[in-house]
């Protein structure tokens, strides 16, 4: 796409019409093979597009419904706020105190890292039994190596410069913490949460599914156990369309304001 | 993540910061095992005599292994495909809107255990279902990175190569490919990683072995010990592999 050159619009022309029409032709095709295979394959097994699209119907007018997936965007937002600020506190710690670096970022740090998602989902129904706060340890175990490493990677990129004129403004640390590490980190952050964003619905559909007594997972869990494909298919593609939704009409016009800004 | 770079240069004292503070936590493990009923938290030493269970005892070795294999195959078929895909649109432009606005963000959305509870009622338990859910969770990491690098690559030398040789083939084997190490290497290790963490649910519903399926067994049945060291041999195998394939395979390349 950014190999345009001199003959933009000629080319762009030639280019992008054929190209969106094989998207669609593709979504299409893929819709009549879907169809086609429903067909032949029993309900429980493949439901065809048509009867998921009136199971989504059915999501948008049921209150029930609409209720789990508010309980999953709550579970996915504390979460995402609880591992944010856990990870960056991790992150802040050897920072400040160098000593600290070897314990947080080679020990602890691969260790939360290579811990696996459903372990930590088990291991939280083991221990606080079945509801919100079991879903939301163990997505926030699961995010806290992503902001854990995103951060430490945006604290060691600071420009030492603009740091020590800081300080030769000013010894007290709150004001340069304040002014200037946390500004510059923004793109950072902004990087991170996008990624925790992506990662946190990869998991919280498991834990809800083992640990949650509400959301989309816990509702996927019970069509499963009758045979409600249909259901199950629904709340996939409403998964999709929110995620992919979210990145496109969000975080990529966000990201755009933020280059803009802190282009170099 | 990034590794070595500070190896060196780790003061004594941070190392033993570090080391003391691991000893630290397990000792308080095994004070707070001390007081809580084995299946909340049950005694370190019964959880690492199982962990070493679990690579010798042959019951429990046959899981390990299942899982180890299992990722090692979806692992590699996933960057077959994903790099296949990414190809596909680089080459055949008519194609691209298809694998960048269709393929790429259906698959790169799904949700793990979509795939998983879709797999466990399509196919009979066993590997192939395993496999087919850590490929389809794979991909996309795959298809995004090799995407990323055959973007990156320098327009000037592919058009240095063309001037050489009229052979496709050849400029694809020794300029291509060459150039597109770093990023394979890359997915190839943030596959690793995400098979691992994420694409064990594939093992929780529709396997009949595995760690994953070991794991939720050892947990209905509050079998606490078995379900930690499951857990904690999890990060060993990871970390060995990452440590014993992923790091010399970047060495040997990135000194080309």
């Amino acid at each position: 796409m950014s190999s345009a050159s001199a003959s933009a619009v000629d080319s762009a022309w030639r280019g992008t019409l054929p190209r969106r029409a094989a998207a669609h032709l593709f979504t299409l095709l893929f819709l009549a093979a879907w169809a086609a295979a429903s067909l032949v394959a029993p309900s429980y097994l493949l439901p065809g597009p048509v009867e998921v699209a009136a199971r989504l119907w059915g999501f948008a007018t049921s209150a029930r419904d609409l209720g789990h997936v508010l309980a999953s965007l709550r579970h996915v937002g504390i979460a995402i706020a609880v591992s944010f600020v856990i990870g960056s506190l991790l992150a802040l710690i050897p920072y400040y105190r160098p000593e600290f670096r070897f314990a947080i970022e080679r020990r602890l740090g691969p260790f939360l890292n290579a811990f696996s998602g459903v372990g930590w989902t088990l291991l939280s129904v083991m221990w606080f039994g079945i509801g919100p706060g079991t879903v939301i340890f163990a997505i926030s175990a699961v995010l806290i190596p992503f902001a854990l490493v995103n951060m430490a990677a945006g604290l060691a990129n600071l420009d030492r410069e603009t740091l020590e004129m800081a300080r030769s403004f000013t010894r007290r640390r709150l004001p340069v913490f304040l002014r200037i590490v946390v500004p510059s980190l923004y793109p950072f952050i902004f990087a991170t949460l996008r990624i925790m964003f992506g990662v946190a619905w990869k998991v919280t559909l498991t834990a809800e599914l083992f640990g949650g007594s509400s959301g989309l997972g816990y509702l996927i869990n019970l069509a499963r156990q009758e045979f409600d494909t249909a259901t199950i298919m629904a709340a996939i593609v409403i998964i999709i369309a929110f995620v992919h939704g979210v990145d496109r009409l969000v975080f990529a016009p966000l990201q755009n304001i933020l280059s803009r800004h802190y282009a170099t | 993540m990034q590794p070595d770079s500070t190896r060196a240069i780790v003061p004594l004292p941070h190392r033993l910061i570090g080391e003391g503070l691991v000893v630290l936590a397990l000792v308080g493990w095994w004070l707070m095992a001390r007081r809580l009923p084995e299946f909340i938290l049950p005694n370190p030493l019964s959880v690492a005599r199982r962990l070493i269970d679990l690579f010798i005892t042959p019951d429990f070795l046959q899981h390990t292994l299942a899982s180890t294999w299992r990722v090692v195959v979806s692992v590699i078929a996933a960057l077959l495909i994903g790099g296949g895909l990414a190809f596909l649109a680089d080459r055949v432009p008519v194609l691209r809107a298809v694998v960048d606005e269709r393929i790429k963000p259906v698959l790169n959305s799904f949700p793990s255990i979509g795939w998983a509870i879709l797999a466990a009622i399509w196919f009979p338990p066993g590997d192939f279902g395993v496999i087919f859910v850590e490929v389809a969770i794979l991909i996309p990491f795959c298809l995004i990175n090799i995407g990323e690098g055959l973007r990156a690559i320098d327009r000037e030398l592919l058009e240095m190569g063309h001037s050489f040789t009229r052979k496709r083939a050849r400029i694809l084997w020794r300029l291509t490919l060459p150039l597109l190490i770093p990023y394979v290497l890359a997915a190839l290790r943030i596959a690793y990683g995400i098979a691992w963490k994420i694409a064990l649910v594939s093992e929780l519903l529709g396997a009949p072995s595995g760690l994953g399926y070991l794991m939720l067994r050892a947990q209905t049945a509050a079998d606490s010990p078995t379900f930690l060291a499951t857990c904690f041999a999890i990060v060993v195998i990871f970390v060995a592999g990452e440590k014993l394939v992923i790091v010399p395979l970047e060495r040997r390349f990135a000194q080309r």
